[in-house]
């Protein structure tokens, strides 16, 4: 096992841990374990049943898929069950992204106006943030090793 | 003058080796994704984030940004307050019938051809038809769909069907009229029949969906459970008691590639189009039908006779006769006019589930119809029976849980 192939399956591993750990807590807030909670820029507010149950067990099969990879020795399935799980991440941190844009492109209801100002639209992209969009940035390792093809390295 | 056998396949041998180049197969990260997503462990939970992408983009899109956001502010404070004023003598039948209640807020209680009509066809079910169109095309020109009928085939074949219903299935929830037609990729007449008669009653179409997520966000996920759970036992209960066979099918899994986004563009545009046509028409018209009904006093009547069906054994207002009315020329249309009627959450829940179950939309009924008589007249009778005993269940169910 060479050094890549060490420093990826310990990067794959902690991000597995991590984004379980997120899902497991964003269904344990909506089961009522929690009214909700903000801490810093994290938030998992808990009411909606298809965000938080849902979407929480989404994340959790991606951790799982992630952990799972970390079985076996490094083989193009092992990569795959990898991306699969940063794909789950990148579908609820995608629509969770989506619907601030769709939100933050109108005035609101009240307002006279149909568009939302240059300083409105840009406030609702202002933390604090979903755990999958805190999750989003740690994904790019994958997706530089996804677009450079260089899986058969690791 | 023919050639021997042997002969024959050595011609063949040789035109082979001229014309097929064979090298060695290495799997890419393509064909192991393919393969990951059609194995029940790792496909289910990517069927169900697929479908968790679906509904979110949906109701983002179609809910909060464009009815939400800009039809409901053009229509209630600009279209409305316009045509409130322009149009002269509010007592007369013309105002009644195209503008609606003079004394209405918004276009959902307006209840006119030119208020709710038009907010219905085009503030709210239009965008929802635009983004179900444009997210089933990208499933469809992507590979995803024929994968996701490979892991639903198990599940298909328990109530008679196999894994390509659900294509028909995801065509209805856009629009039930081309599922129908789409029902001919099943190969048999009895999985055929079964498959358009749980469209014709369980599938909401997007339409529906789209009137259901402006009126009652909070119940859609209730609904859609109880036309889930009912898709289901009816399903299960036609299959063993229609004859005839359910054959095994081989599905051909194309590999995952980008889909081509004139190809997207086309299909979008073309289904569109035919919701346009057909739909929009069928709205408005709808309206203008119920309206009439009204002030002739049928929809009076009809409330009358059924109020013992709908009060007692339904447990929904008997008001909600009006709505079903207008649901067999569009259901949309019969959903937003029930958010109009006082009711408790559990009995909105169920009348939208009536709503859903009770008779399809005209459109659907003609193309049944050009699919046989015999099966369209045994599917409304199934749908009389599933409507009565489903909707009475329903009702036990809420007076068990004490909400009813």
């Amino acid at each position: 096992m060479n050094r890549n192939s060490s420093m990826f399956t310990l990067y794959t591993g902690l991000l597995g841990l991590v984004t379980l750990a997120f899902g497991l807590a964003d269904i344990l807030v909506w089961a009522g374990a929690s009214p909700g909670f903000s801490i810093g820029i994290l938030e998992i507010a808990g009411g909606d049943f298809f965000r938080w149950a849902w979407g929480g067990a989404i994340l959790v099969f991606g951790g799982l898929f992630m952990l799972g990879s970390l079985r076996g020795r490094g083989t193009m399935e092992q990569f795959g069950k990898i991306v699969l799980g940063a794909a789950m991440i990148w579908i609820i941190a995608g629509t969770d992204i989506f619907a601030r844009l769709c939100e933050s492109i109108p005035a609101g209801e009240e307002a006279p106006e149909f568009f939302n100002s240059v300083a409105g639209f840009v406030g609702g992209f202002a933390p604090p943030y979903s755990p999958a969009i805190l999750l989003l940035p740690f994904t790019l390792g994958i997706v530089y090793f996804l677009f450079n093809g260089r899986f058969d390295e690791i | 003058m023919a050639l021997p056998v042997q002969e024959r396949w050595d011609l063949v041998d040789i035109i082979a080796r001229k014309t097929v180049a064979a090298g060695a197969y290495r799997q890419n990260l393509g064909d192991v994704l393919g393969d990951l997503t059609v194995r029940p462990l790792t496909g289910i939970p990517v069927a169900f984030a697929v479908l968790y992408a679906f509904w979110s983009i949906f109701s983002s899109f179609a809910g909060a940004l464009v009815t939400d956001g800009f039809m409901v502010k053009v229509f209630d404070s600009h279209w409305l307050p316009w045509l409130q004023g322009a149009w002269s003598d509010p007592a007369s039948i013309h105002y009644f019938l195209f503008v609606g209640d003079p004394l209405a807020e918004n276009c959902f209680e307006a209840f006119g051809m030119l208020t709710s009509g038009l907010f219905v066809a085009i503030g709210v079910v239009l965008p929802a038809i635009i983004i179900f169109y444009l997210m089933m095309t990208v499933l469809e020109d992507s590979g995803y769909l024929p994968r996701l009928a490979v892991l639903m085939d198990t599940v298909f074949h328990r109530i008679g069907l196999h894994g390509y219903a659900i294509v028909p299935v995801i065509l209805g929830l856009g629009c039930n009229t081309p599922a129908v037609t789409a029902t001919r990729v099943l190969e048999t007449r009895k999985q055929r029949f079964i498959m358009m008669t749980l469209l014709a009653i369980f599938i909401p179409c997007g339409a529906q969906l789209g009137v259901m997520l402006e009126v009652i966000p909070d119940a859609v996920g209730w609904v859609m459970l109880f036309l889930l759970i009912g898709f289901g036992i009816f399903g299960f209960i036609l299959d063993r008691i229609i004859p005839g066979s359910n054959p095994e099918i081989l599905i051909d899994v194309p590999p995952y590639h980008w889909p081509l986004w004139e190809n997207v563009t086309k299909k979008l545009m073309n289904r569109t189009k035919s919701f346009l046509k057909d739909a929009v028409p069928f709205v408005l018209f709808g309206v203008l039908v119920v309206n009439v009904l009204y002030l002739a006093g049928i929809i009076g009547a009809l409330a009358d006779l059924f109020e013992p069906l709908f009060v007692t054994w339904f447990g929904v207002p008997k008001e909600t006769v009006g709505p079903l009315v207008a649901a067999f020329l569009r259901k949309d249309l019969a959903v937003a006019q029930l958010s109009a009627i006082a009711m408790t959450p559990y009995q909105m829940i169920t009348a939208v589930v009536l709503v859903s179950i009770y008779f399809p939309c005209v459109a659907t009924f003609v193309v049944m119809l050009r699919e046989g008589w015999k099966e369209l007249a045994a599917a409304v009778a199934v749908l009389v029976a599933t409507v009565f005993i489903y909707g009475g269940l329903i009702h036990a169910v809420g007076i068990l849980m004490g909400v009813a």
